[in-house]
C-alpha cells in the first residue's frame, strides 16, 4: 500500500503528513515539560526547607549542554547532506550525532550513580550531615552476612523476643528472612499461645485452631489468613443484611422522609447479631526462643525501644540495640535547615549552631566550624567592598570542597590535578584525600531524624530533578534510537527514494532539536539556579 | 524552506553561526552563575540572575526553534499547532504565580539573598 503525502505536500496544509504529525507531537511535549517546569516553580516557592541552590556539578552539565548543541548542529548537517545527496557525509554527521547522545547518557548515568550512593541524614535538631556509609569491614575485607551479602552500616538491630504478624498484610519475603536468620542463629520462632476461634456459625465454644509451640511458616500464616478472611466475609454479609433490614424498617416507620433525616436512628442491634458472628484472627503472636537479634533496613521499620513496627504491620517486641549510622567518610555539614528553624523561633543562628548536637559531640565539626567562621569573616570583608553579603548557603554550609580546602590548608592530603578533575564528575575522592579530610563518624540512631540517599526521597528538589532529567534522558534514548535506525538501515531507502529518507531525517531531527531545546532550559534551572 | 542545493549550502553557514552563538550563550550563562564579576544583582543567586539566565536560555531556545527547526519560514498550519501548545503552557504555568498567595509560602527563603 502506498502511503500518501510522505514526499509531496498536501495541497491544503502545504506540508507532508509526517511533518504535521511531529509538530502535533512536539506541541504535546511542550505541554508535558511545561507542566513539570510549573511543578518545579511550585515546589521551589512552597519549599519548607532550604532549597538546594546550585548543588549539582556544573562541569558535567556544561559538557552535556555542549554535546547536545553540537549534536543539534550535526543532525541538521546530516539532513542537509541528504538533501544534497551526499550519503557519506550524511553517515559521518549522523554518526557524530548518535555518538553525542551516547556521551550525554554516560555522563548522566555517572551523575545518577553518584547521587544514589551518597547518603544524607537530617538530625533531630535539623543539622544535616552528608557522606558515604560503606559496609562493615574486618580489616580490608567486608564482613558478610549469613547469605554472603555485604552489610551496610545503616541497619537497625532489635533483640527480638516476640513477633506479632498481621495475618493479611504480612510480607512473605520478610517472614522467610526471619526464619532463615533465626535458623542461622539457632533460635526458634514458635506460636506463643493457643489460637482459638469460633469458625462455624452455631458453634458453642471456640475451637483450637493452632496449638502453642507450632513453628512459624508461610503455610501456617496462610492457613490463619484463610480462616480470618472467611470469618470476615461471613460477618460482613451478616452486618450488611442486618443494616439493610434496619433501613427497610426505618423507611416503613417514617414514610416520606429522606435518608439523611432518618439515618441517625438506623443502627444494627450488635448484641442480637453477636451469636451469629465468627471470630476474626487479624493478628497472631510468636515468641522467639531464645530472644535473637534481627536486623532491619531503616526504611522498613519504625523503631522504638520495647516495641517497633515494620511496614507490613508486624510488631517486633524487644530491646532496641545500639544501631549507629556509621559514615565511613563525612563530606558535608549543613546548618542551613537548623538556622531556618532557629530564625523562625527568634533564636540567633550562631547560638543555635553552637547548641546543636554535632557541635557538642564532634571535635571534627567543632574544628571545621571554627575554620569556616574565619573563612566567612574573610569573605564578608571581601564582599563588603562591593556592598555585598555572603549567601545563606555560604554562611551555613560546609560542602566537600570546603572540607578538602580546609584539610589542604592544615597540611592534609593534596591530590593531583587529574584527580581533582575526576572529582568534578564522580564527587569527592575519599581514597586519595583520606580520613583526615573526610573522617569517619558514628551517629547514634536516636539522633537520626530522617535519612536517605540523594534520591527522590531526600527532598522535593531531588524528586523534581530526577523526574525532569529522567524524562529528558528517556527522550535522548528514544531520539538516538530513531536516528541510529536512519543511520544503519537507511541506505536502501536512500537508493530507492532519497527524498523520503530526507523527510524522515528532518522529522527525527526536529525531535532531536526539541530534546536540545528542553535541555537549554533544564541546565540553567536545575544546575545553576 | 531551503530546498535547492544552493540554498542549503547557504543555510549550512547559518547553522554554524547559530551553533557558535549557542555555545557562547551557554558559556555566558555559566559565567553569570559561577564567576563573581558576571554576577548581576546581589551576591549569589537572586531574581536578577534568574531573569538573566532565563533570558539567555529563551534566546537560545528561540534560535534553535527558528533556525534549526526552520520555524522562521514555516507553513501557517505549524504556527497554529505549535503556537497553541506554547500558549497553553504559558497560560497554565502563569497560574503558578498564584502560589505567591499560598499560605505555605515562606518569605524567609524568597527574600533574594
Amino acid at each position: 500500500m502506498e502511503i500518501p503525502y510522505i514526499v509531496t505536500p498536501r495541497k491544503d496544509t502545504g506540508l507532508f503528513n509526517s511533518k504535521i504529525a511531529i509538530w502535533l507531537f512536539l506541541a504535546s511535549e511542550v505541554m508535558l515539560f511545561g507542566g513539570f517546569f510549573s511543578a518545579y516553580v511550585f515546589l521551589r516557592l512552597g519549599a519548607d526547607y532550604p532549597w538546594p541552590e546550585r548543588t549539582l556539578p556544573v562541569l558535567p552539565g556544561l559538557i552535556n549542554t555542549f554535546v547536545l548543541i553540537g549534536s543539534s548542529v550535526t543532525v541538521v548537517f546530516a539532513w542537509a547532506s541528504l538533501k544534497m545527496r551526499q550519503w557519506r557525509k550524511f553517515q559521518i554527521f549522523m554518526g557524530i550525532t548518535v555518538f553525542c547522545a551516547l556521551i550525554f547518557m554516560v555522563l548522566k548515568a555517572i551523575e545518577y550513580n553518584v547521587k544514589f550512593h551518597h547518603q544524607a541524614v537530617r538530625l533531630s535538631d535539623y543539622s544535616i550531615m552528608e557522606g558515604h556509609l560503606g559496609f562493615e569491614m574486618a580489616g580490608d575485607k567486608p564482613v558478610l552476612d549469613h547469605k554472603g551479602n555485604k552489610i551496610e552500616e545503616n541497619l537497625i538491630y532489635v533483640e527480638t523476643s516476640k513477633l506479632t504478624f498481621n495475618t493479611v498484610r504480612f510480607h512473605k519475603p520478610w517472614v522467610e528472612e526471619f526464619l532463615t536468620e533465626a535458623e542461622h542463629k539457632n533460635s526458634k520462632i514458635v506460636l506463643a499461645a493457643d489460637v482459638t476461634a469460633i469458625t462455624k456459625e452455631g458453634q458453642k465454644a471456640p475451637e483450637i485452631v493452632a496449638k502453642a509451640g507450632e513453628a512459624l511458616s508461610i503455610e501456617f500464616l496462610n492457613r490463619l489468613q484463610k480462616i480470618h478472611l472467611a470469618a470476615r466475609s461471613h460477618n460482613g454479609a451478616y452486618r450488611t443484611a442486618a443494616l439493610r433490614g434496619e433501613w427497610v424498617k426505618a423507611h416503613a416507620a417514617n414514610p416520606g422522609k429522606r435518608d439523611w433525616q432518618i439515618a441517625s436512628g438506623v443502627n444494627i442491634d450488635v448484641k442480637a447479631l453477636a451469636p451469629k458472628l465468627l471470630d476474626e484472627i487479624s493478628t497472631v503472636a510468636f515468641k522467639v526462643d531464645p530472644p535473637t537479634s534481627f536486623d532491619f533496613h531503616p526504611r522498613d521499620i519504625k523503631e522504638a525501644d520495647g516495641q517497633s513496627t515494620l511496614r507490613d504491620g508486624t510488631v517486633v517486641d524487644g530491646k532496641l540495640e545500639a544501631s549507629p549510622m556509621v559514615f565511613h567518610h563525612v563530606d558535608a555539614i549543613d546548618f542551613q535547615y537548623l538556622v531556618m528553624k532557629a530564625v523562625a523561633k527568634g533564636i540567633d543562628p550562631e547560638v543555635a549552631i553552637q547548641n546543636s548536637w554535632l557541635m557538642k559531640n564532634s571535635p571534627f565539626v567543632q574544628q571545621a566550624w571554627k575554620w569556616h567562621l574565619a573563612e566567612m569573616d574573610k569573605l564578608k570583608k571581601e564582599l563588603a567592598v562591593h556592598h555585598r553579603e555572603p549567601t545563606h548557603k555560604e554562611l551555613y554550609r560546609l560542602g566537600w570542597k570546603d572540607l578538602a580546602r580546609m584539610a589542604e590548608e592544615e597540611g592534609g592530603a593534596k591530590i593531583s590535578g587529574a584527580d581533582q578533575f575526576k572529582e568534578e564528575f564522580f564527587g569527592p575522592n575519599y581514597e586519595a584525600r583520606g580520613a583526615e579530610t573526610f573522617p569517619e563518624f558514628s551517629l547514634p540512631r536516636e539522633q537520626v531524624g530522617f535519612a536517605a540517599k540523594f534520591s527522590p526521597a531526600w527532598n522535593t528538589y531531588y524528586a523534581i530533578y530526577f523526574t525532569i532529567t529522567g524524562l529528558h534522558g528517556l527522550h535522548v534514548i528514544g531520539g538516538a534510537l530513531v536516528l541510529s535506525y536512519y543511520l544503519f538501515f537507511g541506505k536502501k531507502m536512500y537508493l530507492t527514494n532519497p527524498e523520503w529518507l530526507a523527510n524522515r531525517v528532518e522529522i527525527g531531527g526536529l525531535f532531536w532539536h526539541f530534546v536540545d531545546l528542553v535541555w537549554i532550559f533544564v541546565f540553567p534551572i536545575l544546575y545553576l539556579m | 524552506m531551503a530546498d535547492s542545493p544552493e540554498e542549503i549550502k547557504k543555510a549550512v553557514r547559518t547553522y554554524l553561526i547559530v551553533g557558535g552563538i549557542l555555545f557562547l550563550g551557554t558559556i555566558l550563562t555559566v559565567l553569570v552563575a559561577t564567576y563573581p564579576p558576571f554576577d548581576v544583582g546581589a551576591h549569589g543567586f537572586d531574581k536578577w540572575d534568574c531573569i538573566l539566565g532565563l533570558t539567555i536560555a529563551t534566546i537560545k531556545a528561540t534560535l534553535v526553534a527558528s533556525i534549526f527547526m526552520h520555524l522562521n519560514h514555516e507553513k501557517k498550519a505549524i504556527y497554529w499547532l505549535f503556537g497553541s501548545g506554547i500558549c497553553a503552557v504559558i497560560s497554565l504555568a502563569g497560574l503558578t504565580a498564584l502560589a505567591l498567595g499560598d499560605p505555605i509560602f515562606d518569605k524567609f527563603f524568597y527574600s533574594g539573598h
